[in-house]
């Protein structure tokens, strides 16, 4: 079998496991429209007040925290059901497990971004960004890279050790800081003020940049990080 | 030379260039022009303290590399202590950075790119010993280290990087001290208090290893003799 097929095989696996039971999904959704009514309450300071400005950083905390979760449970099913013991056995290369999961795991966030977005923009933005959207998608599709890859690489590592999901927030918070800054710039600028490619250049940049070091990191890492 | 890098010879080292870099930096340099004045001179300790950090940090990546590559535990010690003695010096660099900001700006906080970047760097590294201690078999324990610990260190000017994108509005003006504009004398005092703190630095590593030697020895002999 080919590198290709391999990966195809994985991502198709992480799939149709979801879309049986649908567990992660759902909560994911639920988690991200539960935050979006806590933000609700927790910024209504004033009456009438425009977050506008606010709804960028809302939107990346809440997708970071739901990709948390997401995490830690694709990787749970994985351990518990011995179910990656069974995939180390498999002559494949310890790269293709880490792209396949990788891509697993973007496929998830997309989802859930496809719900969150456009809800959060019906309740929070008041200004019309719809002549913005496709830089707005190219940021989403940069920053997801980063964290999927980042987040895949720290799960496979928490998830063998002894506290598991406990570990994984400590881990990731702090590395996906520089994301989270260029991302949230870059989604208030779209919402906010309206900014096209030529504005959003210099993030843009930094989060493909990002992207590539971390893509390169873990390729390089993860066959130790995936263990015997 | 294997003497001259021991410990002692390495403290010895560093307690004279600290001396003699804090005795030039407050009666030879010059007092600074600008609005801080007197209180640049935490200068000649603030900005030595952070580069030892990194270099700390810098070392345990090498470190890392080298454990990935060779399985060798020497390697795994080697990077552990660094990463203690660079967490203990950007406590320092946060603290003195602090007594800066009162000082210069009249805020104990900022949210400067700098010190912001400390401030994750001290996160990062706390969860690189956390990590340490929620695995129990030494040859993973040290792996995982080691990958996280690359990991980390790549992190760390990205991040600070990163923090350029911030509004500016949110910060007081900046007063780049360390930049080209360093006037003679004062680039002396400055780096001569640079090299003390490096071999402080190489002097605690050095300290720190035997330490760990003798650790293990203890616990040797306590297993030899069935304890």
């Amino acid at each position: 079998m080919s590198g290709w097929t391999q990966f195809r095989a994985i991502l198709r696996k992480d799939l149709v496991r979801e879309l049986r039971t649908r567990d992660m999904l759902v909560s994911m959704i639920l988690f991200v429209l539960l935050a979006m009514v806590i933000f609700h309450y927790a910024f209504s300071v004033k009456e009438g007040a425009d977050l506008t400005y606010f709804t960028g950083g809302m939107l990346w905390v809440t997708f970071i925290f739901a990709m948390l979760l997401g995490l830690n449970r694709s990787f749970a099913q994985e351990k518990d059901e011995h179910c990656l013991d069974g995939l180390l056995l498999c002559p494949v290369d310890r790269v293709t497990i880490f792209l396949a999961k990788t891509a697993g795991n973007l496929v998830f966030l997309l989802i859930i971004q496809a719900v969150a977005v456009p809800v959060f923009t019906l309740f929070f933005i008041e200004r019309n960004y719809a002549g913005d959207l496709l830089p707005f998608l190219v940021v989403l599709l940069l920053a997801d890279v980063g964290i999927c890859a980042l987040g895949t690489l720290l799960a496979t590592i928490s998830m063998n050790t002894r506290s598991r999901d406990l570990l994984l927030p400590i881990l990731f918070l702090p590395l996906i800081v520089p994301v989270l800054i260029a991302a949230t710039g870059a989604t208030t600028l779209i919402f906010a003020e309206g900014a096209g490619f030529g504005d959003l250049l210099a993030r843009l940049l930094f989060l493909l940049g990002f992207d590539a070091v971390f893509l390169v990191a873990a390729w390089g890492t993860y066959d130790f990080a995936i263990g015997e | 030379m294997k003497k001259l890098l021991s410990a002692p010879a390495l403290f010895a080292g560093a307690g004279i260039f600290l001396i003699v870099g804090l005795l030039l930096a407050f009666w030879w340099a010059p007092t600074d022009a600008s609005s801080m004045g007197f209180s640049q001179k935490i200068f000649f300790y603030h900005a030595p303290i952070a580069e030892t950090a990194l270099v700390a940090f810098g070392v345990a990546f090498v470190a890392a590399i080298a454990y990935l590559r060779t399985q060798d535990l020497r390697w795994d010690r080697l990077g552990y202590v660094s990463i203690r003695l660079g967490l203990l010096f950007s406590v320092l660099v946060m603290l003195t950075g602090m007594i800066w900001g009162k000082a210069a700006w009249d805020t104990w906080w900022a949210w400067e790119p700098r010190l912001t970047t400390f401030l994750l760097v001290c996160f990062l590294y706390v969860a690189y010993w956390v990590l340490r201690s929620v695995v129990d078999e030494e040859q993973r324990r040290a792996t995982y280290a080691a990958v996280f610990a690359i990991i980390a260190f790549i992190d760390v000017p990205i991040t600070f990087f990163a923090t350029r994108f911030l509004p500016e509005g949110l910060h007081p003006v900046v007063i780049q001290a360390g930049d080209s504009g360093m006037e003679g004398r004062m680039l002396t005092s400055f780096l001569i208090s640079m090299l003390g703190m490096t071999l402080l630095l190489a002097a605690l590593i050095r300290r720190d290893l035997e330490i760990e030697d003798l650790r293990d020895r203890v616990t040797d002999l306590k297993t030899s003799l069935g304890g």
